[in-house]
């Protein structure tokens, strides 16, 4: 099948590419784009990993397919971190030990990032809601937990 | 507890900014100029014979670069362990659905795809065996009619599809049975689990100009990988470079070869890089998960409680292959007691399966399940409380152990105690809500394992080991050698490694990192510092005996201000007498180690659905010390959540006529989410090893024991009812309730019968 042209923004950056109608966004971060820190457990939209931000809200990007992405603002783990140093919630994984095998890692962070912009303040139960479609092995969730929680304590008090 | 400067304080894993910043490279993240992709062609029937496959459709689609299949591979069969009974590719015969019969290149993975679907194999079906039970019987349909021809067999029992058995006898059991004053018996049925990694197996393969082959892994055993990759592709080992990626977890399942030869042969066919990814179903389908367990248990003892006689039949499917073979050691069916007769099997028969792989100390949460299962029900049957009844018999300093060893100290008694304590044990809750407990034991680790470090210029330290880091392994190391070299943890390099760079060590799993190469790399860390400190009382002048290493620098212990750094120190050995300071250590067993974990469940139990409600969640273990504790509590808390699902969730679906996996994917087998946690507590107490660095023990594998037992248990004192059937889903504890479920339930008679005439045992 033919590539079609697309055109969207991704971590702050306007891309222009060719792209298989039948790819799905999460394999054109990949393939096309070498954004590789999003990743695939599935590919079938039930483990989480592959989650980025696309219009302010997190999906899985193994569902969307890349065209109905068209000039959309994507962000993907890589757009994260801004020159200043980590954004507030890979910091906290970082000190709560969040993260193992990591490879669950970023699509966590991002679920986490995108759920606190509207839930500031939110309760253990809020957390678990919110990763409640991405799959970790490793940790048994009570460390991201605590980071996620972490997180929203230090995002507050940057935003006051 | 000793005073550490490092230990026992939590550091962030040396690898987490990479890994939250997606920085970190997993196999599947390898993209190479010019770089085809591999799809594997699975076998559709159970057992049959190929009668052809014709690939010439698939080659000719454009964008195909190669074809293989199992003639192309040289006809060599290999194994885990001694028995060689398995081809790389499927050739002549297929033993299961799910077996590769054919792999494609090409130049995108949509295209590999549509060119397997244009290989046609036409097959001649042989008869199937699926059930393990079945299997055993004379007459069964023959998995490897021709096993005794293999290479390595040498296995003797009568049964046709029994390739192993593990057994461990002491005292006269059946003496010991006649004089108890109860003797009773249960079986007990755990299910198929998948280790449910979230990274899909992947790798990908390029032959270098030079002709040498370089394998990008995602392995827990490169050394592993690398050997029995030369030996199914028949090529020198030193032709092959393995370059373990990060592993995006592994539980056991990627200690071996897995498709690594299927990328290698096609990149040798094309000169050009292939890589393969699995898919999630192939994930399930493909690789070797664990087979359900069927454990008999038959146990002697006197009016006071005392045990003293134990028989254990445990029946491991192996699938088409042994694979990992049936589990971690025979001891396992006596539990954490010191139990004077008994006499333990553990057989492996084969059906037409995937063969078995590893899962976190494969084998011993099933017998766990039974053993302590059986325990509670011996105490309630004897009218004790659980745990007394379990102090009662627990074996103890001096004791010998299954495997021979004199049981060394240990916290077994105080993790007991810790339970009691936090629960409030023994305690009365309300019908419906119940409490259970299960005590769960393992080995710490070993096995070869070498480590290298050399000391900068600037007083940081690179070490190197072979070791793939698995549940920040990477990060206990480093604390090891900061601790015995006294500089901080962000003073040490970890050197990323393949299999030409770094020294061999075995595999990465069974709990073994932090203990046997945690040991080597304390002694390589000890190496280098004696080198340090011979150079400074040299340049210093003063007895060796009479500095310290602390804080980067090498000082005189009456007058600490007189010393070197580690820098200067490091600086000066490039030109010195003796040259850089490089510290070495290899070892290859270390004693017997036993881990030790008391865990408690409380649930709650709706009646009228059986759903069972896990509220609670309690975990003691003796850790030795805590090399990292936030890294130690991590493993805790994450084995016990996989011990959960495996308790109450997990499952994996075999089609009863076919062996096919009938439920391969996270929709449909059902692993832990965050919002299914109980509140879950990790508690820990500390009696040192003998042997382990700085006294650390094994720490990974208990925590996933317990769960399965502990809420079977708790499951009994909410409601009443024995569940002796994992998962313990609300169907299954219903049916119990409505008495759909006996409680006597022998799901083996006439096949114990039948193993103990083929032993001899009886008439
Ligand atoms: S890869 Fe998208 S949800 Fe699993
Ligand atoms: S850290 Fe390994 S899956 Fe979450």
């Amino acid at each position: 099948m033919q590539k079609q042209p697309l055109e969207f923004t991704v971590n702050g950056r306007r891309r222009q590419l060719l792209v298989a109608p039948y790819y799905s966004l999460l394999d054109t971060l990949r393939d096309e784009m070498q954004l590789t820190g999003t990743k695939k457990g599935c590919d079938e939209g039930d483990c989480g990993a592959c989650t980025v931000i696309l219009d302010g809200k997190p999906v899985t990007s193994c569902l969307v397919l890349a065209h109905s992405a068209r000039d959309a603002e994507i962000t993907t783990v890589e757009g994260l971190a801004s020159p200043d140093g980590l954004h507030a919630v890979q910091q906290a994984f970082i000190e709560k030990g969040g993260l193992q095998c990591g490879y669950c890692t970023p699509g966590l962070i991002m679920a986490a990032v995108g759920f606190l912009q509207d839930n500031p303040v939110p309760s253990e139960e809020d957390v678990k809601f919110a990763i409640g479609g991405n799959l970790c092995r490793c940790t048994g969730y009570t460390k991201v937990i605590e980071a996620i929680m972490l997180a929203a304590e230090t995002m507050r008090e940057q935003n006051s | 507890m000793a005073d550490f400067q490092v230990l026992e304080q939590s550091h962030p894993r040396v690898d987490a900014w990479e890994k939250v910043t997606g920085q970190a490279n997993y196999a599947g993240d390898v993209y190479l100029p010019g770089m085809l992709m591999c799809k594997i062609l699975a076998s559709t029937r159970s057992h049959a014979r190929i009668i052809s496959i014709d690939t010439s459709k698939a080659t000719a689609l454009p964008g195909v670069r190669a074809v293989i299949t199992g003639y192309d591979f040289p006809q060599i069969r290999f194994g885990s362990g001694a028995l060689k009974d398995r081809y790389i590719m499927a050739r002549d015969i297929v033993y299961y659905i799910g077996e590769p019969v054919a792999a494609v290149a090409a130049e995108d993975e949509i295209t590999a795809q549509e060119a397997i679907g244009l290989i046609e194999v036409e097959y001649e079906d042989l008869g199937a065996v699926v059930d393990p039970l079945t299997a055993l019987r004379s007459g069964a349909p023959s998995v490897h009619p021709d096993l005794e021809s293999y290479e390595g067999y040498g296995f003797t029992i009568e049964g046709g599809n029994i390739c192993t058995l593990l057994d461990a006898d002491r005292g006269d059991v059946d003496q010991a049975f006649m004089e108890a004053d109860h003797v009773f018996e249960d079986t007990f049925r755990s299910q198929g689990i998948n280790q449910g990694f979230l990274e899909p197996m992947a790798c990908a393969a390029n032959v270098e100009a030079n002709g040498r082959l370089t394998i990008w892994a995602s392995t827990q055993g490169p050394y592993q990988v690398r050997a029995q990759l030369a030996s199914v592709l028949d090529m020198p080992l030193s032709n092959i470079k393995i370059i373990p990626m990060e592993l995006g977890g592994g539980f056991g399942a990627k200690l071996r070869l897995a498709f690594e030869a299927f990328p290698a042969l096609l990149s040798m066919r094309t000169g050009s890089p292939v890589k393969l990814i699995n898919t999630r179903e192939e994930v399930f389908t493909l690789n070797g998960p664990r087979h359900p367990v069927t454990n008999y248990i038959k146990t002697g003892v006197n009016n006071d409680g005392t045990i003293i006689a134990r028989e254990a039949y445990t029946i491991f499917d192996v699938g088409a292959y042994l694979g990992a073979g049936p589990n971690s050691g025979i001891g396992h069916g006596l539990g954490a007691y010191n139990i004077p007769n008994f006499r333990l099997r553990s057989y492996g028969a084969y059906t037409n399966k995937v063969y078995v792989g590893s899962y976190r100390a494969s084998g011993v949460a099933d017998m766990t399940f039974a053993v302590e299962s059986h325990m509670d029900i011996i105490a309630h049957k004897l009218g004790m409380d659980p745990l007394d009844f379990r102090l009662k018999n627990t074996i103890k300093e001096g004791d010998i152990a299954v495997n021979g060893s004199r049981v060394p100290g240990n916290g077994l008694e105080q993790t007991l105690a810790a339970i009691k304590e936090r629960l409030g044990l023994p305690k009365e809750l309300p019908d419906g809500h119940g409490v259970g407990i299960a005590l769960c034991e393992w080995r710490s680790g070993t096995g070869p394992s070498t480590a290298s470090i050399s000391v900068n210029e600037d007083g940081t330290a690179s070490l190197l080991t072979g070791s793939v880091d698995i549940s920040g392994s990477d990060t206990s190391l480093a604390s090891i050698a900061a601790e015995v070299m006294g500089i901080s943890i962000g003073d040490i390099i970890v050197a990323s490694r393949d299999t030409d760079l770094a020294p061999f060590t075995g595999p990465s799993g069974g709990s073994r990192i932090v203990y046997s190469q945690g040991k080597a790399v304390q002694m390589a860390a000890e190496d280098a510092r004696d080198k340090l400190l011979a150079l400074a009382a040299d340049r210093l002048g003063v007895p060796q005996e009479a500095l310290g290493c602390a804080g980067g620098r090498v000082y005189v212990h009456d007058n600490p201000p007189q010393g070197l750094t580690l820098g200067q120190l490091a600086s000066a050995s490039v030109n010195s007498r003796t040259g850089p300071i490089v510290g070495n250590a290899s070892l290859s067993t270390l004693p017997y180690a036993p881990v030790f974990s008391a865990q408690a469940a409380e649930v709650e139990v709706d009646r009228a659905t059986g759903q069972v409600k896990l509220t609670r969640y309690v975990q003691c273990q003796d850790v030795g010390v805590a090399i990292n504790p936030m890294a130690v509590e991590g493993q805790l808390e994450g084995g016990a959540v996989q011990g959960i699902g495996r308790a109450l969730t997990e499952d994996m679906l075999f089609d009863q006529e076919t062996g096919a996996v009938r439920n391969p994917s996270f929709a449909s087998y059902l692993m832990p989410l965050a919002l299914d946690l109980p509140e879950l507590e990790t508690l820990m107490v500390r009696v040192p090893s003998e042997d382990g660095p700085f006294g650390a023990r094994a720490v990974a594998e208990p925590p996933g024991f317990g769960p399965p037992a502990a809420i079977a248990n708790a499951i009994y004192d909410a409601v009443g009812v024995r569940i002796r059937e994992l998962p313990l889903s609300g169907e299954r504890v219903l049916a119990a309730l409505q008495g759909k479920i006996s409680e006597d339930v022998a799901y083996i008679g006439d096949e114990l019968d039948e193993l103990k005439r083929a032993e001899g045992l009886v008439a």
